[in-house]
């Protein structure tokens, strides 16, 4: 297995969206009419035939300079995902070769706990088909060696894809070079994210971006201590009832024709 | 059936509890399918784990009208506790656990009976409540979304595990009882050993059912 991947230079990224139409190329996903809302940033959210947008957000900094901030967003590929850890058919699942989080609609069912559990609010639910949607990193090109379909894309190296050890050197190196707030964000994530950006300014300054994502408590709290305690206690409760009816055994009536409000010595009950 | 069985439970009880421990069950095995990918099996002998969830959410309703009516039916029986007769039987465990000489008396329900009624009924009402949010999960902001799963499966934690003792002390840790739910009429002796007031208050009142006597028995009754 070699870890790969996806980096996302937002001072390389012109906004041409060349990578979001080859998503929707190569997913063979239909773009829907929109409104014009005053921004070139179109559509304007992630949508089950919507993996991946590109933000455009207009910005006045301390100075009082304009500056326009772009950024890819789409499913981060957590190495600690709960989209997967919530999944209850495996539909969600790990590349074994490259360590995106893959997506099999054959067995997704629809039931939305893994767009409650995301951290980064990417999987949407399609009523009509009854499934969940997101990136899968093009499960079926990287598979055969090929870059993902954006990557592909890209007119302005923007967007690079690669082992994660050359990715994250590269990932480095370009901080260096940008200087100032320029930073990786990723890395400190959900054990590591296989969709990284290198961000030319704090995280914080870009909208909806999410500044401290992880595997929510609510996920860990149901995945790692009650599922597993639902048959610890009921099987504890067999045992003991096993344990109960051998030691202290059933509550039988008194045999006929003794007192029984003497004999009862067992007593009551009984549910 | 033979004669000197008394009427414990109508039609109307047996009906309801049947109702409620049915979907429940099917609940409990439908969502263990879900629950663990190594019981995905189960969703396989229904034609896929989609219809195993379908399954789940409508026979969910059922239990819903189950639960409704089980409350309604019991709760003035089963989920009030009477100080202090009820407290004498929690500290002497209801002879279950240790050797008691007398078993504090209590009335139709004991203190055991009771706490498995509330927990059916307040975690049920959990399950219930959780469920439609999972099921309709639009309702809410998804941080609080994410919580209906834990709750929903604390609920089923805690249901799962007195689902095995309510099974135990039904049939064969209480030799009798069991008989309540199935026929509704149980033996004199087994009655008189595990509700002694109730059977001493319906025998002041007059109030037994008597197999094979019902008529007659009912109206000396009233005399």
């Amino acid at each position: 297995m070699t870890e790969k991947i996806k980096l996302y230079d937002d001072s390389k990224c012109t906004a041409c969206r060349g990578c979001q139409l080859a998503c929707k190329q190569w997913n063979g996903l239909k773009a829907s009419q929109q409104r014009n809302r005053g921004t070139y940033q179109n559509p304007p959210a992630l949508a089950h035939n919507t993996f991946m947008i590109i933000h455009y957000q207009e910005r006045v900094d301390d100075k009082g300079n304009f500056q326009w901030l772009f950024r890819k967003e789409a499913c981060m590929h957590c190495t600690d995902a709960a989209c997967v850890t919530v999944c209850p058919s495996g539909a969600l699942h790990y590349n074994k070769d490259t360590g995106t989080v893959g997506l099999d609609h054959d067995k997704c069912i629809g039931c939305k706990e893994c767009v409650a559990a995301c951290p980064f609010e990417i999987p949407r639910y399609d009523a009509k088909t009854e499934k969940v949607y997101k990136c899968d990193m093009c499960e079926s090109r990287i598979t055969n060696n090929l870059e993902p379909a954006c990557v592909k894309a890209c007119p302005t190296g923007a967007l690079k894809w690669g082992p994660k050890d050359n990715i994250l050197k590269t990932a480095a190196k370009r901080v260096e070079e940008l200087g100032g707030a320029a930073n990786i964000y990723g890395d400190k994530y959900v054990k590591g994210t296989h969709f990284m950006y290198v961000l030319k300014e704090k995280a914080a300054v870009y909208d909806g971006i999410h500044t401290n994502p992880g595997v929510p408590w609510s996920v860990t709290l149901w995945k790692s201590w009650l599922k597993p305690l639902s048959l610890l206690g009921a099987g504890g409760v067999v045992a003991g009832s096993f344990v109960h009816y051998m030691l202290h055994g059933p509550k039988a009536p008194p045999p006929e024709g003794t007192n029984s409000d003497n004999a009862a010595g067992k007593s009551e009950g009984g549910e | 059936m033979r004669k000197g069985l008394v009427q414990v439970t109508d039609g109307k009880e047996r009906l309801g509890h049947w109702m409620l421990a049915i979907s429940c069950l099917c609940l409990c095995v439908t969502g263990l399918g879900m629950m663990f990918q190594s019981f995905n099996f189960l969703g396989t002998m229904v034609g896929g784990l989609a219809n195993l969830k379908m399954i789940h959410n409508y026979v969910g309703l059922i239990f819903i009208i189950s639960l409704l009516a089980m409350i309604r039916m019991w709760w003035r029986e089963a989920g009030v506790f009477v100080f202090p007769e009820d407290m004498d039987w929690i500290k002497a465990a209801g002879g279950y656990l240790w050797h008691v000489d007398k078993v504090p008396e209590t009335g139709k329900y004991n203190p055991g009976q009771k706490a498995f009624f509330l927990v059916v009924a307040i975690f049920g009402a959990l399950m219930v409540v959780t469920g439609l949010i999972m099921w309709f999960p639009s309702v809410l902001p998804v941080g609080l979304v994410r919580w209906m799963y834990p709750l929903h499966a604390l609920g089923f934690v805690v249901i799962f595990a007195f689902f095995f003792v309510h099974l135990y002390l039904g049939t064969i840790g209480n030799p009798g009882s069991v008989q309540a739910m199935t026929t509704g009429w149980m033996e004199k002796p087994v009655l008189k050993m595990l509700h002694p007031k109730w059977f001493k208050e319906m025998e002041e009142k007059g109030e037994f059912i008597e197999y094979g006597a019902e008529p007659r028995a009912k109206e000396t009754g009233h005399h």
